[in-house]
Parts: C-alpha cells; sequence; structure tokens
C-alpha cells in the first residue's frame, strides 16, 4: 500500500459528501450499486451523502426518483436527490411539483449528460421551475459555459465539475452570486481550494467525490490537506451542504 | 521512496500561485516525494530556450529536482542545441514534449521526428496524451527500436486506449496525473500492463500531488507493486542512482 501523509485526526471524518451516485453505469464495467456505494463513502471516512440514481438522469425520470427515495429510506446516512430530464422540460414541470411536494429539497442537473446545451429554453425553464419551489440545484458542466442559465435568478446552486482552471471564473462570478458554490473535485490545484476560501468565503464551497464513477480519496486527501483554517474546513466539509438541508452542523 | 515522474516547474496563467520552485519542494516533502523530475512551464507554454535556460538554474540549486529538456516539435534543429547544451551538465535525464502549446498532433511528423532526436541522445520521452492517438505510438515505437515513451496523463479520457497501446510493446509507460480520476484507472492498468512500465506521476506544481496519490491509493498496490511503481521503474528507465538498486 503506499502511504498517505498523516492528516489531522478531526479532519478524518468528511461530514456530507454533496456528489454521489448509484445504479447502472453503460459506459463502464463499474459496480454501481448501493451496497458498493455505501462500502466506498465508509471506507473513505465520509459519514453522510446527497444521493442521486443515475436512472433518472440516463433513462427514467420518475422511476429514477422513487428508487432514489427508496434508497435513501434504505440507507438513512443518504439524503435524496431528484433529477428530471430537461430535454423534456414539460414533464420535467411535472415532475419538480411532484419531488417537491414528496420533500425533496434538492434537485441535480445533468446538462452534458443529457446533451443539452447552456443557452437551451428547456434548461432556463427547469431552473427557473426549482428556484420557484426553493429547490437547492446541483448541476454538472463546464462552470465557465453553465455558469450563465443559473446567474441573476437568486438560485442556490452547486457547481460540480469547476475544474482548478476555472477559480477565476468561478470567484468574479459568487462575487455578486451568494447562493454559487463550487464542489471540491476538481479544485486540483494546490491552492485551488484556499483561494476560493480566500476570496468570497468557504459557504461557497462543498465537498464532492462523485462516488461511484471516480477514485474518492483524490479528493478526500486533497480536502484532509487543505490550507483552510478548522472553521473553514467544516464550513466545506458538511457546512455548506447542511445549510442546504436547513440543518446545523 | 518515491519518484514523481511527471511535475513542473515554474508559474501557469490560471489563478493559482505556484511559481516558486520551492513549492516544488515543500509539496514534495508534504506528500513523502523523494525525487521529481520536472520541466519548466515556461517552456511547455511558451519558449523552449528561455524555459530551459531558467530550469537549469533551478536544478544547480535543487539536487531533489531531476529535468526534463523540454523541446519544441516545430523547431528540430533548436532542439538538437538544447539537448547539446543541457546534457552535459548531467541534471536533465528526460525530454519532455507536449502537443498542445507547439500545435502538433501526437502523431505528427514533427513530434516523431523529436522523438527520434531523444531516442538518438538516450533520452525516455514523456509526451502529453489525451486522446485515442495514444495507440498510435505503437507503430511510432516500432518504427525507432532506442525510443521509450512515457504517456503522460496514461490517456486522460482515452485511458482504456493506452493501457491497450501498453500492451502491445515493452518500451512504452504510463503514469496516472489527471485531473478527471476515473475509479478503477489505474488498477485497470495495473492488471493488464507489465509491471515494469507502471510509473507514478502528479503534474505537479499545477496539481496538487494529493490528486495522484489517492489515485494510485484507491487502485490498492500491493507491497510489490508499491515499491515498482512508485520508485523502481523510474529509476531503471532513467538511470537514477538511488541507495537501493533499482
Amino acid at each position: 500500500m503506499v502511504t498517505l501523509p498523516p492528516t489531522p485526526a478531526e479532519r478524518h471524518e468528511i461530514g456530507i459528501d454533496v456528489d454521489v451516485l448509484f445504479g447502472a453505469v453503460p459506459n463502464r464495467r463499474l459496480d454501481a450499486s448501493l451496497d458498493a456505494v455505501v462500502m466506498q463513502q465508509e471506507s473513505h471516512g465520509i459519514r453522510r451523502g446527497l444521493l442521486c440514481s443515475l436512472r433518472g438522469p440516463l433513462f427514467d425520470v420518475c422511476s429514477g426518483n422513487d428508487e432514489t427515495h427508496k434508497a435513501a429510506e434504505q440507507q438513512p446516512r443518504f439524503v435524496p436527490v431528484g433529477s428530471v430530464d430537461i430535454r423534456d422540460a414539460l414533464g420535467a414541470e411535472d415532475e419538480i411539483g411532484r419531488l417537491a411536494e414528496s420533500g425533496v429539497r434538492i434537485l441535480r442537473l445533468f446538462p452534458p449528460e443529457q446533451w443539452v446545451e447552456p443557452g437551451s429554453p428547456g434548461l432556463a425553464a427547469v431552473i427557473d421551475t426549482a428556484v420557484g419551489h426553493d429547490l437547492v440545484l446541483l448541476t454538472s458542466g463546464d462552470f465557465s459555459q453553465f455558469w450563465r442559465p443559473f446567474a441573476d435568478r437568486g438560485a442556490r446552486v452547486c457547481f460540480l465539475d469547476v475544474h482548478a482552471y476555472r477559480v477565476a471564473d468561478f470567484v468574479v462570478t459568487a462575487r455578486r452570486e451568494p447562493g454559487f458554490v463550487a464542489s471540491t473535485r476538481m479544485l486540483v490545484g494546490p491552492d485551488s481550494i484556499e483561494r476560493i476560501a480566500g476570496e468570497v468565503g468557504a459557504h461557497h464551497l462543498a465537498y464532492g467525490s462523485r462516488t461511484p464513477l471516480h477514485d474518492v480519496m483524490p479528493s478526500a486527501l486533497r480536502l484532509r490537506m487543505a490550507g483552510l483554517t478548522k472553521q473553514e474546513w467544516t464550513q466545506v466539509a458538511g457546512g455548506t451542504a447542511a445549510a442546504w438541508l436547513g440543518e446545523e452542523l | 521512496m518515491i519518484i514523481d515522474v511527471h511535475a513542473h516547474a515554474g508559474p501557469w496563467f490560471f489563478a493559482t500561485d505556484v511559481g516558486a520552485a520551492e513549492l516544488n519542494l515543500t509539496l514534495m516533502d508534504r506528500y513523502g516525494i523523494d525525487l521529481q523530475i520536472v520541466s519548466a512551464s515556461e517552456a511547455v507554454t511558451y519558449d523552449m530556450v528561455s524555459g530551459n535556460r531558467w530550469m537549469a538554474e533551478v536544478l544547480a540549486v535543487h539536487p531533489r529536482l531531476l529535468g526534463y529538456v523540454v523541446l519544441n516539435p516545430n523547431d528540430l534543429a533548436a532542439g538538437a542545441r538544447e539537448l547539446e547544451k543541457y546534457l552535459p551538465t548531467g541534471r536533465f535525464v528526460g525530454v519532455k514534449i507536449h502537443t498542445t502549446y507547439p500545435g502538433q498532433t501526437l502523431l505528427s511528423k514533427a513530434i516523431q521526428d523529436t522523438m527520434a532526436l531523444a531516442a538518438d541522445a538516450g533520452l525516455p520521452v514523456l509526451v502529453h496524451t489525451w486522446d485515442e492517438s495514444v495507440l498510435g505510438l505503437v507503430d511510432v515505437l516500432d518504427r525507432y527500436p532506442d525510443l521509450r515513451v512515457i504517456a503522460g496523463h496514461m490517456g486522460g479520457p482515452a485511458w482504456r486506449t493506452a493501457v491497450e497501446a501498453a500492451t502491445r510493446t515493452d518500451r512504452l509507460y504510463l503514469e496516472p496525473c489527471c485531473s478527471i480520476t476515473d475509479a478503477g484507472r489505474y488498477r485497470y492498468a495495473l492488471d493488464r500492463v507489465p509491471l515494469a512500465q507502471m510509473l507514478f506521476g502528479t503534474d505537479s506544481t499545477l496539481v496538487d500531488p494529493a490528486i495522484a496519490l489517492g489515485v494510485v491509493a484507491d487502485a490498492h498496490l500491493s507491497a510489490h507493486e508499491t515499491e515498482h511503481v512508485m520508485w523502481r521503474n523510474a529509476a531503471r528507465l532513467f538511470g537514477i542512482r538511488t541507495e537501493v538498486a533499482a
């Protein structure tokens, strides 16, 4: 085994992972079952996660969301995250209403995976509907392309694919968008996480791993080694997501 | 022991403060990396000659850093002069070739000629690979029997193709640094590619070494694999003398 550097005991447990999936992965031979995901999260010291079934975004929205709901009942460590198909913005209106009525507070969007461009009218409509229901949004996609449809509408949104190369774009946008948050997963530079925390505050950051599609240790180790204060670290490792859920740390 | 075969020194044009070579050492200490083979960011992205010159000055005062001479495939004659200038220092142990900044595709004649130049000098080549063209390196290696190539980033998103390529020739090596950390990517390679061709690289200081170390940790290497991947293979490939024979 490779020897990893020691990390402070208070950083061994990461409170909430905002980027957790399960289901089938047609482009990989990968065990993405709920059991495998639980094992991955546990073995990497992650206490809770915001969970979304891949069935919804990749195949069928309603049964996918039902599957997520059931998984979160089976595994209370997970908070259910709804999804819609942006290619069917009409159906998405109904589904967002159904999700909100059932108590779902977070909606995950998959624009690149659903071949949706940043300027898509359907995407704008879905965002409007979700914001109207006071849902927190999670979204994949290049931040420098996908920030615009979420801007100027008071959205609370976590961008799951903010790359280290996009730190400046994120910071200048987050300065005027209090609800914009960057997942740490691709903030891979030696100072990416620290720069965002220093410029706009740790409440603009949340830990995400993309279990089970990505290796978990790279993002977990990077966060544990981050040059953040105790308060900043706690905020990134769970505080930001806890606030979305109306919880206190 | 850890030898990092893919690293950089110097500043980048992103919002990141990583320009000081001392940061290389700080991060190496933080993550237990003993030796690092670096190329100058300036030479990679802008000016080969001034970048290599700066790199040589840095290497002269930092014994834990070894260098790649960066060659721009658009000027083979200038590249040859760079090799003549820096090989006698004994501080450069390989050649680095990028594709994006010189505007050359991996299998272009210019890059193949530059690889041949490195082979003639007896140096391994670290080349940026990021698509399916990585498979074409098999034919290039077949054409130049003295050439040894490291597929930087293991092909990036085309990592399965990079693995296929490395099973077809024993002179193509893989290293895992990549900000796209697809699950199980490194274990997939370890289970198919001869162990002697597997290396460790971080892309530091552009990328924090935590990322590549995390990838290797999640691949659950045996003690035997760890020893070879993390340093023995690199020591042998680059002719690096260590306290323990490679």
